[in-house]
């Protein structure tokens, strides 16, 4: 399904049903960009027909001109062989933190790789994306990545939650209280297991900087719905929910 | 050494016998480590001398144990996905693997489970218990297991643990009891240079390797490899660490990315320890 978010920034990419009904988000985040789209992620390899779909319709006659991968694991590149199939010249943007010759699919090759590092910013179809460690991550070759223009923070699998099928592609200013603390905690304790031998207060330190130095208006996380609406309250959920996961 | 080496660059794998019935199959890539890693071991080292400029290799490992019932731990990335499957029938000779386990989902752990199902289509795949929404992770037929669960494969009894220390949610550890025999996945990691390709830890020492150098460098690939480590309490984590020590008896020391330890395992278990203290008082390189 595609969902219009903020300017020229689209959602794309389905969700699954676990146990209890509760939904997980695989998303595909698209700016359009003046005729050379931009994608974060490739989504999920079960969802390959849907998302190709999707962006046929979205895109029209442009071809992606980048696929900006937050990290390799399966939910996040599991796609790429529809799309890179479908228009083989896209180039994909990886962390400069992988190895691709074991972090990414055999047949990749090495002109169509691309590599971000953190602390720096890229120029693409004419647009500039940031690139900064990814903060609260579940594999090393993570990163987040900005685009100063929309004001999005594609923060990977950090900020996402789980949630009932009739929140599916809704987002945090089309419920009616925002995201629940249950939503996102339900998730990052599934996600991010490590969680209960660190310190919260540290680990909401880190994600505070990331916010004091740029004007973030949208969190684009993978595995929920973009948070475009009450970002204050969102992060005060999420700090509120480490206090209780956290030490 | 005795091993048996199959492709070369990014395919490139060795299979070694670590007992008569457990075999380590891993990758490595030799001199083309430099130009397929981009020379980290040049910055690894400008921030610690003690650390070798040239080691720009890092292990990729699977296990297999060949009991009554046969056993592959992890299956290597794709771009091992023939020498793999090659390594595996001639260790197999002519027998089918019956369980194929996942540490966890990343591509280098599971990449080729795909290619191992298609060669051997009655395995079991089994991963780790408690978890949802296995279907994105290519895990939707797997067979779960939980912390504590024991396999047993005929002599050898493996038992499913819970990780120290992880990144990926779907990770376990395991430990076998007849042989002392422990997988800790990701934990340790180590790099090695051209010339040290497949050797044992011990053999490492042969060329000039040392437990010392393991902890430096441990220290500081556990800092990329861990980044949460920064939030957690140093003291509290090496407790946890004695305390593991205390429960399993650990004769050989076989990560995914390490060499393997069958000799001197005090020695280099307490680097291990020292290693993870330093990793967390050490700086990280984070970029807000």
């Amino acid at each position: 399904m595609i969902k219009h978010i903020s300017g020229d920034l689209y959602q794309i990419g389905e969700s699954i049903c676990g146990e209890g009904g509760w939904h997980e988000a695989v998303r595909v985040y698209v700016l359009l960009n003046n005729g050379c789209p931009l994608l974060f992620d490739a989504g999920s390899h079960i969802h390959s027909e849907e998302i190709l779909t999707d962006l046929k319709d979205l895109l029209g006659q442009d071809k992606p001109g980048f696929v900006f991968l937050t990290h390799t694991e399966l939910p996040h590149t599991g796609n790429l062989s529809t799309i890179l199939k479908h228009w083989p010249e896209t180039k994909l943007v990886v962390s400069s933190e992988i190895l691709p010759h074991v972090e990414l699919p055999w047949w990749v090759t090495e002109d169509q790789v691309l590599y971000g590092y953190a602390g720096t910013e890229g120029e693409y179809g004419g647009r500039h994306i940031s690139f900064l460690s990814g903060i609260l991550k579940d594999q090393p070759g993570t990163h987040w990545m900005y685009d100063q223009v929309t004001g999005a923070l594609f923060t990977a699998d950090a900020f996402g939650y789980l949630f009932p099928e009739e929140a599916d592609n809704q987002c945090d200013d089309e419920l009616n209280e925002g995201i629940p603390i249950d939503w996102l905690s339900r998730y990052h304790e599934s996600a991010f297991r490590f969680l209960p031998y660190v310190s919260a207060d540290k680990l909401i330190a880190d994600i505070d900087k990331v916010f004091e130095k740029r004007d973030v208006k949208i969190i684009a996380p993978t595995h929920g719905n973009a948070i475009r609406g009450d970002l204050d309250q969102c992060r005060s959920r999420f700090n509120e929910m480490m206090q209780e996961i956290c030490q | 050494m005795n091993v048996k080496i199959y492709g070369e660059g990014a395919s490139r794998v060795g299979v070694r016998q670590i007992t008569p019935q457990i075999y380590w199959i891993s990758h490595s890539l030799g001199k083309d480590a430099v130009k397929f890693n981009r020379g980290f071991a040049a910055e690894f080292a400008k921030a610690n001398p003690i650390l070798d400029p040239e080691a720009n290799d890092i292990i990729y490992s699977s296990y297999l144990f060949l009991d009554e019932k046969t056993f592959l731990i992890d299956t290597l990335a794709p771009s091992q996905h023939d020498t793999i499957i090659e390594a595996l029938a001639e260790l197999l000779d002519g027998r089918t693997l019956d369980y194929l386990w996942i540490s966890h989902t990343e591509l280098p752990h599971a990449g080729n489970t795909a290619a191992i199902c298609r060669a051997y289509p009655e395995v079991e795949i089994l991963t780790v218990g408690g978890h949802d929404h296995y279907e994105v992770h290519g895990l939707g037929n797997a067979s779960k297991l939980n912390y504590g669960d024991m396999l047993d494969l005929g002599e050898h009894k493996i038992e499913i643990i819970e990780p120290l220390f992880l990144d990926h949610a779907l990770t376990q550890w395991i430990y076998e009891h007849k042989t002392g025999f422990l997988c800790p996945v990701d934990w340790a990691l180590n790099v090695h240079n051209e010339h040290q390709c497949f050797r044992f830890m011990d053999e490492m020492e042969d060329v000039g390797y040392s437990a010392e150098q393991f902890m430096e460098e441990v220290s500081t690939t556990n800092r990329v490899v861990f980044a949460w480590l920064r939030w957690a309490d140093p003291d509290q984590m090496v407790a946890a660490i004695d305390k593991f020590y205390e429960k399993y008896d650990i004769k050989i020391f076989a990560p995914s990315h390490t060499q393997v330890i069958t000799k001197d395992l005090p020695k280099y278990l307490g680097a291990l320890r020292e290693a993870m203290h330093k990793a967390i008082t050490g700086p990280f390189n984070i970029v807000y």
